[in-house]
C-alpha cells in the first residue's frame, strides 16, 4: 500500500530539487559527509527542504554521525605522549 | 641572534605529532586494547622519524602516519593475534534502523542515552574490514580518497564499507538501547 501511494504521489508531484527520492536516499551519506560536488549538494539541499518523506531520514542520520563523532573519540594518554616525545629525544641522539 | 632553522625533531613534533590522538585512537580500534594500542603507536612514530625524509611536506601528513600504522598492525600484531581477522561478509542481516523507529523515534534520541563505553565497545566489535572505514571516517573526520589510500582500496569500496558499517553499528546501538528501555518496543 505504501509503495502505491509513493508511486503515485511521485507521479503526481514533480521531485523537489529535480532530483527524485530514490537518488537522494541513495547518496544521503556521501551528502552528509561532504563527499559531493556543490551541484549535487545544492539539489539533494533543495529536495530535503521540501521533501517530508527524505527529510526525517536525512535529520535521523546526521544525528547518528553527529552522535559517533562525540562518543568514539580517545585521547591518547599523556603517559604515552611523554613516552613517545623521550623516544623522539634519543632517536635524535642517536642521529 | 639569528634564528636555528627548525630541526628534523622539531619539524616531526609539529607536523606529525599533532596526530598523535588520532593514531591512538585507530591503534586503539585495531589492537582492541590500550596496552597493545600504545605499542603500536610507539612504533610507528619511531618508523615515522627514521623515515621521515621521505614524507613529502604539504602532503597529507595523518594519511601517511596512518598507513605506517596500518602496515606496523599487518605486520606485527596480526601475526601474533588470536582472533579471527576475517568475518563472514553476508552473514548478518542488515536491517534499516530509521525504518524501525521512525514512528517512535524519528530524530533518534535514544542515541543521547548510550554511553561511549558501549559506542567503543560497538564499534570494537565490527568487522575489521568495516571497523576501519568507519572510525576514520565517522570517528577521525577523513575523507573517502583518504581512507582509500590508507586501505590502499577503490574509493567505491570504502564507501560502501562505511555505508554497511554504519547500517551495522546503528543495529547494534538499536538492539542495545531496546534492551535497556531507552526505546519503547
Amino acid at each position: 500500500m505504501t509503495g502505491l501511494w509513493q508511486s503515485l504521489v511521485g507521479k503526481m508531484m514533480p521531485s523537489p530539487g529535480g532530483i527524485d527520492c530514490a537518488e537522494v536516499m541513495a547518496q544521503l551519506y556521501e551528502y552528509i559527509d561532504g563527499e559531493l560536488d556543490d551541484e549535487k549538494i545544492e539539489r539533494i539541499r533543495g529536495h530535503l527542504e521540501k521533501c517530508q518523506r527524505c527529510y526525517p531520514r536525512y535529520n535521523f542520520e546526521a544525528a547518528f554521525l553527529r552522535f559517533l563523532k562525540q562518543q568514539g573519540r580517545t585521547k591518547a594518554p599523556p603517559e604515552l605522549q611523554r613516552k613517545i616525545f623521550k623516544a623522539i629525544l634519543e632517536e635524535e641522539s642517536r642521529g | 641572534m639569528s634564528r636555528q632553522p627548525a630541526s628534523k625533531r622539531e619539524h616531526f613534533e609539529r607536523e606529525a605529532l599533532v596526530h598523535l590522538d588520532t593514531l591512538y585512537n585507530v591503534a586503539l580500534r585495531l589492537t582492541g586494547n590500550a596496552s597493545d594500542a600504545e605499542d603500536l603507536v610507539q612504533d610507528t612514530v619511531t618508523k615515522a622519524y627514521r623515515s621521515w625524509d621521505k614524507y613529502e611536506p604539504g602532503t597529507n601528513c595523518r594519511a601517511w602516519l596512518v598507513t605506517i600504522l596500518r602496515n606496523t598492525f599487518i605486520n606485527q600484531f596480526r601475526r601474533e593475534s588470536r582472533r579471527p581477522s576475517k568475518v563472514e561478509f553476508e552473514a548478518v542481516q542488515e536491517i534499516n534502523v530509521f525504518e524501525a523507529i521512525k514512528d517512535r523515534d524519528p530524530e533518534g534520541t535514544f542515541f543521547r542515552f548510550i554511553v561511549d563505553e558501549e559506542v567503543k565497545r560497538a564499534i570494537q566489535d565490527l568487522p575489521e574490514e568495516f571497523r576501519l572505514p568507519v572510525v576514520l571516517s565517522d570517528v577521525e573526520g577523513l575523507s573517502y580518497a583518504e581512507i582509500a589510500e590508507i586501505l590502499d582500496l577503490p574509493v567505491g569500496t570504502v564507501k560502501s564499507r562505511l555505508f554497511r558499517g554504519r547500517r551495522r553499528l546503528q543495529q547494534r546501538l538499536y538492539d542495545y538501547a531496546l534492551e535497556m528501555g531507552y526505546i519503547r518496543s
